[in-house]
């Protein structure tokens, strides 16, 4: 009975559900003060995210004619859902995962895909042109960043022997850095991550002067803020992820925080300095040096690896 | 301009209500994936009948009508219809105000080409430069507002002179403002042609040969950007351009990178000329005398907006109001070549070349009638006002 009562705490309260919700608004805000300061802006007050949320979720919720309804209805669940399943096998807030077992890493890295493929379809459900370029877009996108983001997170592992997270976060929190080892791994980890939550400028999806806001033009209300909020717990977890296997673990709450932030400022700062890379320029980064180096450096590790050469 | 072609191709609408566009004008594009393979225009929304509305007002009224057909380059607009109807009267006006239009029109071109870098900055999606080039804007809005009162419709312009005169303090503000620009103007300059992403999205992008440039008749720095020479400061020196002639900038390759370069380049132009004019300041009167009735006749009147070429044709019938103004803004002219180029490129570039002719919807909306033309649908004055009264009754 306890056994599942502390199942149900960590799914719903802490670390997963509503733990990981707040910490993602928190996060949003940190991140867009940040880009905003840096574009000599003010910036939002502290609880926007929060407000905007609610304000959302207390809006009519418009359903466009010529679609499917229960698709559009309940794709944004699905999407925060995935999120936030996955938290559950990441060392949030620098505690033990809730759960954990051999293979959780691809488990993970595709539940965390659930979010863009699901903004993917939500914009092919609708008949609204902007929509469909949106949604043909975010699928590109998936496709061009997913392949060395995935190879990027394998490279730790391989370093570890193992695909379990907990037992590759042990690994990096009681080994030097792996961000000096494989520094184009935590390069393209990082930068995956920002295409995956199509961060400038890699936001060509929903580039506002071209396609208004791409797949999600036609969403409002409560779907739009489950998407914004997936988004969001997204952030927490990639950065949780990439600091836990490159930046030597996140072993207690002070170090997750120190971490996690310090990647934000990376983050925010890579988003106010270019211009949004067209659609063709962000495949096309990604497949000519992304994935070829990322796959060299992983190439190189199973090699060191074969022949039993420490790393 | 090429037809949109209909049937079972993909059409992106953009407008006349988009995020890309800061006021209405409609756009359908055709796309195949991601390329343009047609492109059409429909302007109008706008249409405010100023022309018309300035057949009923006195010389003296029209100055602030006209002034407001532009929100971002009022001021020429004032100065190209004052021009005209001093030409008309046969007065001459003060050195000294001639010099300060000629200042406050060098300003608002910073203004206006500051406004443009963000606005293209921002179409590109790079948002720090579009809040940089905003703020630095600022400095002379203020410096607007310091001299005439206003930021926006500065109305320094009156018949047969100016209102407000330059003093020392206003001179000094303007001189360290001008120091403090040009410092950022280098930063800007390095910026278009260094920055990686930015080059990514403008190089290449929308060329435009001289050829078709000339052909199209473009105006302005998309003019000059493609390696025509056409500034009206230079052609038929206007105002105080005689005393203190402007220098042209032009770039040969015509992409949007050129166009880039040319209007920031022309900024330090601006700024040249500004420190010209205060460290030279003629003396003298502000204003002179003008009579109320203008002598029969007709004028044009043309000033080098920051857009290009602005265009006044004035009648008067000797009366205090004018019998006709008919007024050609520069953006009418470069609108075809937003549709010449659009073509073979990707839909991400249609925003950038679209601002890259610095577009304003609301100044060149006009009615056109042709004659001879199949389905018009003309009404009189006496209809359309019985129309209007009907319709909001």
């Amino acid at each position: 009975m306890s056994e599942n009562m502390k199942s149900i705490l960590s799914l719903l309260i802490f670390p997963g559900g509503l733990a990981v919700m707040a910490a993602g608004m928190i996060y949003e805000y940190i991140d867009r003060k940040l880009v905003a300061r840096f574009q000599n802006r003010v910036g939002p007050r502290w609880f926007q995210p929060l407000a905007d949320f609610i304000k959302l979720l207390a809006k009519e919720e418009v359903i466009p004619e010529g679609i499917h309804p229960v698709l559009f209805q309940w794709l944004p669940v699905v999407a925060i859902a995935g999120a936030l399943t996955s938290a559950l096998y990441v060392p949030m807030f620098g505690v033990e995962p809730a759960f954990h077992f051999t293979g959780d890493l691809v488990v993970t890295i595709y539940l965390l895909s659930i979010l863009t493929l699901c903004t993917g379809l939500a914009g092919a459900n609708v008949a609204n042109r902007f929509s469909i370029i949106g949604a043909t877009r975010t699928l590109t996108q998936l496709f061009s960043y997913e392949a060395p983001f995935l190879l990027a997170l394998f490279g730790p592992a391989i370093a570890a022997g193992s695909w379990d997270i907990a037992v590759i976060e042990q690994y990096a929190t009681s080994h030097p850095w792996l961000m000096v080892f494989q520094p184009i791994g935590f390069l393209v980890a990082l930068i995956g991550l920002m295409g995956k939550l199509e961060l400038p400028p890699f936001d060509a999806p929903e580039a506002e002067t071209e396609i208004v806001s791409g797949a999600l033009t036609e969403y409002s209300g409560r779907g739009y803020a489950l998407f914004r909020l997936g988004r969001s717990v997204e952030l927490v977890i990639g950065l949780t992820l990439v600091a836990a296997f490159y930046l030597g673990g996140v072993a207690n709450p002070l170090l997750f925080l120190a971490k996690t932030l310090g990647l934000l400022l990376i983050i925010a700062a890579l988003q106010s300095l270019f211009a949004r890379l067209r659609i063709d320029q962000t495949v096309g980064l990604w497949w000519r040096s992304g994935a070829v180096l990322v796959l060299l450096q992983l190439l190189v590790l199973i090699a060191l690896k074969y022949f039993g050469v420490a790393i | 301009m090429p037809e949109t072609k209909h049937g079972d191709k993909f059409i992106v609408p953009i407008g006349p209500q988009h995020p890309a566009l800061k006021e209405p004008g409609h756009f359908e594009f055709t796309v195949d994936g991601e390329t343009v393979t047609g492109a059409s225009v429909r302007l109008g929304f706008v249409h405010r009948g100023i022309e018309k509305a300035a057949e009923e007002r006195t010389y003296i009224q029209d100055l602030y009508l006209l002034e407001r057909i532009c929100g971002i380059c009022s001021h020429v607009h004032a100065m190209a219809f004052a021009l005209g109807v001093e030409k008309l009267a046969g007065v001459t006006v003060p050195e000294r105000a001639q010099a300060i239009r000629v200042l406050v029109a060098e300003m608002e071109r910073i203004h206006s080409h500051l406004l443009w870098l963000g606005v293209a900055a921002h179409e590109a999606g790079f948002d720090t430069l579009f809040m940089y080039a905003w703020r630095d804007r600022e400095k002379v809005m203020d410096l607007l507002e310091q001299l005439c009162g206003n930021r926006v419709n500065y109305s320094i312009n009156v018949l047969g002179g100016v209102k407000e005169d330059v003093n020392d303090v206003i001179r000094d503000g303007i001189l360290s403002a001008m120091d403090y620009l040009e410092t950022r103007t280098v930063l800007y300059l390095k910026l278009v042609t260094t920055e990686r992403t930015l080059i990514g999205r403008t190089r290449g992008i929308g060329i435009m040969e001289k050829q078709t440039a000339a052909r199209l008749g473009t105006v302005g720095p998309t003019a000059r950007a493609s390696g025509l020479e056409r500034d009206i400061r230079l052609e038929a020196p206007y105002a105080a351009y005689l005393q203190y002639p402007a220098r042209i900038v032009t770039e040969q390759t015509g992409d949007l990178e050129a166009r880039f370069i040319v209007r920031v380049k022309e900024l330090y132009e601006s700024f040249r000329l500004i420190r010209g004019i205060l460290s030279t300041l003629p003396g003298g009167e502000l204003t002179t005398k003008m009579p109320r009735r203008i002598p029969e006749g007709e004028t044009i009147s043309r000033v080098e907006a920051p857009r290009g070429e602005l265009f006044y044709y004035i009648k008067s019938n000797g009366s205090d109001k004018p019998d006709r103004v008919k007024v050609r803004t520069p953006s009418i002219n470069n609108f075809a070549s937003v549709m010449a180029t659009a073509v073979g490129h990707k839909l991400a570039d249609i925003p950038m070349i679209l601002s890259g002719i610095d577009p304003c919807f609301s100044c060149n909306d006009r009615m056109v009638s042709i004659r001879g033309s199949e389905g018009q649908q003309a009404v009189d004055w006496e209809e359309l006002r019985l129309y209007g009264i009907e319709y909001y009754r």
